[in-house]
This record gives C-alpha cells, structure tokens and sequence, in this order.
C-alpha cells in the first residue's frame, strides 16, 4: 500500500510540472476588447485607452497580440502586467486574473468611484465589487455577469448591446 | 476546421471597422476553451451514471471507463468478455458448472458486486445476482459501455458493491434505421461461435420505437478429451458437449416523457455433464415529469419474471432446480438542480421478490419465498469553484437481512489539464433471494464494503492523457457461497478485500490511437474467507491475478480501413486444479500468459457495410479460465486460437 501511495504522489507531482493550458484566452481577450467598444468612459484628455492585467495571466499576451495597433475611440490601446492596485490608478480596466481575486476588495477600495471598469476572470465576483466577472455555461460557452450599480458609480456606461448580452445583471 | 473558423471570426471581429450588435451575438457561440481534440471529445463526453448532473469523465464523482461502439467495432470485440478485459481491473473466473463471471480488483466478484444494465434494466438475476458472461450479449449491437470502476450502491443499490457496467445499446441510442449483424468464429477444430442480431429503430418528434433480437451458438473450449479430476466424468470433447448460447429481445417506446421498455435475456450453459440456463425476462414503464427547468421527478414501475440458474444433467435434460423469480418494484426519483451550481439527487425504491419452485418438489417448503425491500437515497453535487463536492447516502432495509446504511463522499476537481478525484463510498449487497434461502445459519446480512479511491491525471497534450489511481477496498460480512458434499450453502464471513493501483494511458492522433493500461492488486492477508486463499500466497486470491497489462493500437491504414492489435498480459495464478494423494483440492500456479488479437476492419465497403477479420489468441494461449475460490471445479480449458468474421450493415432512415 506504502509503495501505491507513494508511485500516486510521484505521478501526480509529475503532472504539475507539465505545462499545458487549455482555456482559450483568446476568446477572454476578444470579449474585453469588445466589452471596452461597446463602453463609454467620461471624457478625458488622454490618448490612450489602458487596460491593466492584474497579476499573472495567459490573457496579457494576448491582449497584447490582439490590441497591437488598435484604438478605441482613436485612443490608442496599451495593455500592461501589474502586480498591485496602485500600477494602475490610470487604467480604464482591470483586468483582475484568477490568481489575483483574493485583492479585489482591496482594488474596489483603491479605485473607489474612479472611472475604471473592473472586470474578474473569477466567477461571481461581480457580486463582490467587479463590474463585470466571466462565467463558463455547461456548453462551455463564455459569458460575463454585469454589476451595473458599480458602472454607474464609477460613471461608466454601457450599450445596451452589451448590456443584452449579460449572463446575470445585478 | 473548428480552429480555422475561430480565427477567421476573431478576425472578422476584431478587424471590422464597424462594429454591430450581431458581432456580440457571435462572441456568444465562442468556448471558453481551445478546440477540442479528438481525445478531449472523447474526454469531454458527459456521463450521468455517477452523478445526478451530466459531468464530463474527468469530473463525474467516479472512476470511469466509457467504451463507443466505433472502439468496440474496431477491435472487434466478440463479446462482453473481450471488453471487460481490456478494462483495467477487470477479468473473467469461472462460478461453477462452466459458467464464467466478473472478477473486479482482484476479487471474486460474480454475485452482487457488479451491477450489469442494458438500457436501465438489471441483468443480475434475482436468486444470486450473477450475470453469466461468455459469448454473452449482443456486443456489436452496443452504442456505448460506461463502467463505474468503484462502488455504486448509493445510487444503484445492493447489487453494485464494487462496480457498474451500464450498457446502452444503438436502438435506444442513436439508430433511426434499420442494422444487423453476424460474427462467424472458426478454429482448427471447427466453429466454434455463430452470434447475429438485427435492430430497428425509427426516433419520431412525437413517437419513438426499437427493436432487436440477438441469438448465439458457441462453445465454451475446444479442448478434446478432457475430464474435471473433482467431478470425474468420462473424458469428452469439450466442442461438442460445452455451449454458451445467449438469447436476446428488446424493445422500447417513448413518447414525450413516458417510455416502456421490455426485454428478454437467454443464456443456456453446459459443461460435460449439467446444463444451467436463465430464462429472464424484465418490463419498466416510467415517465419523467419535468416539472420545471430545474425539477424532474421520474416515477418507475419495474417486473422482472426469471427462471434464472435452472440446472440438470445434460445427459436426459432433466431438472434439479427449477424456480421462478419475481420482482415488482416501484420508485420515484426526484433531480433538483437548485441553481447551476448544485444539484439534488434522490429518491424511494420499494421492491419484493417472490419464488416458487416449479418441480413442486417442496424446495421452499410449503410456501413460496418472499423479499421485502425499501429503500431511500439522497445526493447532492455542488459544483464550488476549488472542488466538485457529491455527498450522500442510501438507507435500505430488508425484511430478512436487515438494514443497511452507506453514505458517500467524493471531491473532484478538473484544473486545466490536470484532475483529481478523492472518492470515499461505502457500499452494500443485499443478499438475493438463494443467498438468504441457503444461509448455513438460516440468515445472511448485507455485505459491506468501504472503499477509499483517489485518481489523478493530466493532459500533457490535447492528444495525450496519463491518470493513475489507487484503491482500497475493505469488505465485510462477506457472503460466500460454500460447495459442499452436504450441498450448497452462503454464509458471511467477517473480512475480505484488496488494494492496489491502475494506470491509464491513451493518445489519440488523427491517424492512430493507442490505450495502456496496467491494473496492479494485492489481496488482504487477513482476509477471512478461506477458500479464497490458495497456501502457496496471501497475496492474491484464487483463480485471479494480480498484474495485468493491455496495451491497444489501431491504425487508419486508409479512410475506411483500420488495423487494431490488442495485447492483454496476465500475470501468474494460483487456483485449484485438482486433488492430491489424499484426495484433497490442490492448488497449483497458473503461469502467466498473453492474449494478441488483431482485427482488420473495413467501413462501408458499399454504403453502409462493415466488414471485419481478426485473430483472437494469436499465440494460441488457450488461457484456462480458474474457478475463483475452492469449490470443487478444475479450471475451464481455454479456447484455441480463433479466426473471426464479422459483417454489420446500416440502414439509416430519412429523417
């Protein structure tokens, strides 16, 4: 029994060194990029529309991949990596990575009434401060759920486009 | 294609100068994952048979094999057997009289400790809950096997301690048309297997129907000139005096929510001397009320009327058991899906058997023999973002045996390419209606098992998985059946059980495909059953092994042709294989050997015909099929090798 348990741990510390992904971060991205067309924030003077990924995430390559010499709104779109809330005080989203959920309440606070639009990779965060948090259905098809209290205090509004295609609205 | 067109959206997407309202309508149909390959398809398939939910295999509350029948054509199965066998864990032994059974893990496992289903409805017999497997069942008219390798009871009840194997056929499936098929067996000394069947099937919006009729000949060995040292007959060619002919009707309605489904399950049997037949047929009607989109309640009627294990002398067919077994059972079943997240499962069964002896020769004494069985289970499955929970339990009582109670705990989780499950079940046999009638001391209780499971695997490619579990099973008041010289009887025996390891290793590639699987058992030492054990080992029990190694290879040699080798290796045995100088059963090692079969198949060699040729037993192995504890029967001699024909067709209506 000793030599089963111990061959079991082996193999399954194996498999954790073994990189692969199968989530398809491409469609992520593709809904962000769509999300911010489909949006308006209050005016300002800057000529670049940024998006911030909290923490470690597959999607910032793609973001980067797929906004590489795109503007919203002929603001140019620059994607950055951070590690913390205060890297991006200027964002006009976050995105906030799985790994990363834990520092929502503390980015809520940070960015309280700011004109940034939170959007969480997590499920159900969008009860817990995110403007908008991602769902995967049973078929396996990406959603998002949408807080719209939060957009309205942070002064963010949506098309209704956007707003029909939301999984849950609270 | 998939991938092709998922790029080509993205980019229409991304690129369209303006962009409309339909663009956020086709995000819609995006996944959230890459595209499938052909092993994640596969992989992805959602099961019910653990779970109240549909949850994918890397995910159900189980450890689970699923074999298509696309897998079973191109190996060319020739019946249940040559599957069960390439399931890790799982062999064949012989019960008595020639009749062969399930071994699972390691352990004897014929009565009551694996559940067989054909469309929903138990193949168990309803006296010793057996289910007779060579040459058995209409193998290529099956859509799909999905095997519970570990406890069902909580769900499925007293008839599935140790596994299911839940057998869905193409009629109640997906066939809307019209197919039959044939298996032809030859070996050097003759045929030795003719097996065919034909379906119908027509799926209407409002009305649907099948139905199929499966018959087989074939004999048990080939082996000539050979006696059982125990039962000491007069030496006989085994081609002419052995058969294994199974018999198979099925038919099914539906309408909307209600479906009725009838069938009939033949098997007659014989060894030199004694024939064993079962004449079972089982009829349910039930209907699924969905009451809501998140509430079905499924209330089910179910009779079985069997005159399982009938058993006389070849000689004058006459009888020496004969009795007829009924079963009336009703139950509910409610499924709840409280949000998308949880999941409610459960449900009442009632059921009472009843048997008479039709020699009249008082076998039951003056009355007929009645069980009494209530039951009620409940499981819940919530879907939580760090584990898939299931947690539940069945509560059974009967009227002679008494109660059982077995709850179940199971974490699943899939993160990426890596899953694991941490099973905990505790599961129970209720003794069927001959285990209680020849109890040694007038009464048996349920047997218990406790099995803790843990798997984990990952997907190094899309192509590629490897999952490794290990399992420990610990069963008690094992009921055991006793061969005397003063006759046959049951009895609980307070410990049994194994423990030990599997491995699973599949990659599927656009042109080939290859399964490993390596199943490792080691048997209790404190086990009480003696007659499990064999002197030369405490490490396995008798007639089973406790290392087995398939490896499956098949390759698109063009679009429509395919070549499929499987290798089976078993380890070493030990059973009893006759008697010593003072006439005592003395065991002896069986070496181990190895099964190669090929088939070659060949799809649509005119629209809708398939046609195949195998060898089974290349190396002519002629494997001896043990008895799997010590009760008087030497091991079955083994098949020679076999060459196989097989030719299906399809007709598919217009929908």
């Amino acid at each position: 029994m000793k030599k089963i348990i111990i061959i079991s741990f082996l193999v399954s510390c194996s498999s954790i060194i073994a990189n692969a992904q199968t989530t398809n971060y491409k469609v992520y991205s593709l809904f962000i990029l769509n999300i911010a067309r489909f949006s308006s924030w209050p005016e300002s003077e800057s000529k670049e529309f940024k998006i911030a990924v909290l923490g470690k995430s597959k999607i910032y390559e793609e973001l980067v991949k797929s906004a590489e010499g795109k503007s919203i709104n002929e603001a140019k779109i620059i994607v950055t990596q951070v590690e913390s809330a205060n890297e991006a005080m200027d964002a006009h989203i976050i995105f906030v990575a799985d790994g990363k959920s834990s520092a929502l309440t503390e980015l809520k606070q940070a960015t309280e009434e700011k004109p940034i639009m939170i959007i969480a990779e997590r499920e159900g965060l969008f009860k817990k401060g995110a403007a908008m948090s991602f769902v995967i259905l049973d078929n396996s098809s990406l959603r998002f759920d949408l807080n719209s209290k939060e957009l309205e205090k942070r002064k963010i509004k949506i098309s209704k486009n956007l707003r029909d295609v939301a999984n849950t609205t609270i | 294609m998939k991938k092709i067109l998922l790029r080509f959206l993205f980019l229409s997407i991304l690129f369209s100068p303006k962009l409309k309202a339909q663009d956020l309508d086709s995000l819609l149909n995006m996944s959230a994952f890459t595209a499938e390959s052909d092993l994640q398809k596969q992989l992805n398939t959602k099961s019910t048979v653990a779970s109240g939910k549909a949850l994918t295999t890397r995910e159900t509350p189980g450890i689970l094999s699923v074999i298509t029948s696309d897998e079973i054509q191109r190996m060319g199965a020739r019946d249940i057997v040559d599957v069960l066998r390439t399931v890790p864990g799982f062999d064949i032994a012989q019960d008595v009289q020639f009749v062969t059974g399930v071994s699972f893990r390691g352990n004897w496992a014929n009565e009551g400790k694996v559940l067989f289903l054909i469309d929903g409805q138990q193949i168990n017999d309803l006296l010793y809950q057996g289910v007779p497997l060579l040459n058995n069942f209409p193998i290529d008219g099956i859509a799909k096997i999905e095997i519970i390798r570990g406890p069902g009871s909580a769900i499925y009840g007293g008839s599935a301690e140790y596994a299911v194997v839940n057998i869905t056929t193409k009629q109640a499936s997906d066939l809307n048309g019209v197919s039959a098929y044939g298996t032809l067996g030859v070996h050097s000394s003759g045929i030795g297997r003719q097996n065919g069947g034909v379906m119908i099937a027509q799926n209407g919006k409002n009305f649907s129907w099948d139905l199929g009729a499966f018959a087989g000949k074939s004999f048990v060995s080939d082996q000539s000139n050979y006696a059982d040292p125990f039962i000491g007959y007069n030496p006989s060619d085994l081609k002419n005096s052995t058969t294994a002919n199974p018999t198979h009707f099925n038919l099914g309605l539906r309408t909307k929510g209600l479906s009725f489904r009838g069938m009939y399950n033949g098997y007659r049997t014989t060894d030199p001397i004694e024939f064993m037949s079962n004449d079972n047929y089982s009829a349910d009607l039930k209907y699924e009320a969905k009451i809501n989109d998140k509430l079905a309640i499924t209330p089910q009627l179910v009779y079985m009327n069997q005159v399982p294990w009938a058993w006389g002398t070849t000689a004058d067919n006459s009888d020496s058991l004969r009795v007829r077994a009924t079963r009336w059972m009703g139950n509910v079943v409610l499924n709840y899906n409280l949000s998308r997240k949880v999941n409610i499962n459960g449900g009442v069964v009632y059921f009472q058997d009843e048997a008479s002896d039709l020699l009249n020769q008082g076998y039951f004494g003056d009355e007929k023999y009645h069980l009494y069985n209530k039951a009620v289970f409940a499981q819940a499955l919530i879907k939580h973002r760090l584990a898939n929970v299931t947690f539940g339990a069945r509560y059974e009582t009967n009227n002679r045996a008494g109660d059982a109670f077995v709850p179940r705990l199971a974490l699943t989780k899939k993160i990426e390419n890596f899953h694991f499950k941490l099973l905990y079940s505790q599961a129970f046999r209720t003794p069927g209606i001959e285990n209680q009638h020849l109890a040694i001391n007038g009464k048996v209780v349920p047997e218990k098992s406790s099995v803790g499971e843990i798997e984990v695997g990952y997907q190094f490619t899309p192509e590629m998985l490897l999952s490794v579990n290990a399992f420990y099973i610990k069963t008690e008041n094992v009921i055991t059946y006793l061969n005397t010289a003063e006759g046959s009887f049951y009895n609980n025996y307070s410990l049994s059980g194994t423990s030990g390891l599997e491995l699973v290793y599949s990659i599927r590639q656009k042109k080939w495909n290859a399964n490993v699987n390596y199943s490792f058992n080691q048997a209790n030492p404190n086990s009480t059953v003696d007659i499990y054990f064999v002197p030369q080992t405490k490490s396995q029990f008798a007639g089973l092994a406790s290392n087995k190694l398939v490896i499956q290879a098949n390759y698109l040699l063009t679009k429509k042709l395919s070549l499929n080798a499987t290798l089976i290796s078993i380890g070493k045995r030990y059973a009893y294989t006759g008697l010593d100088s003072n006439n005592n059963p003395e065991a002896t090692e069986l070496p181990s050997y190895t099964l190669v079969n090929t088939f070659l198949n060949y799809k649509d060699l005119v629209k809708g015909l398939t046609v195949g040729l195998g060898v089974y037993d290349l190396l002519d192995e002629k494997p001896v099929i043990p008895q799997a504890y010590n009760g008087g029967y030497a091991p079955i001699p083994g098949r020679s090798r076999e060459f196989v024909i097989k030719l299906s067709y399809q007709l598919n209506f217009k929908n």
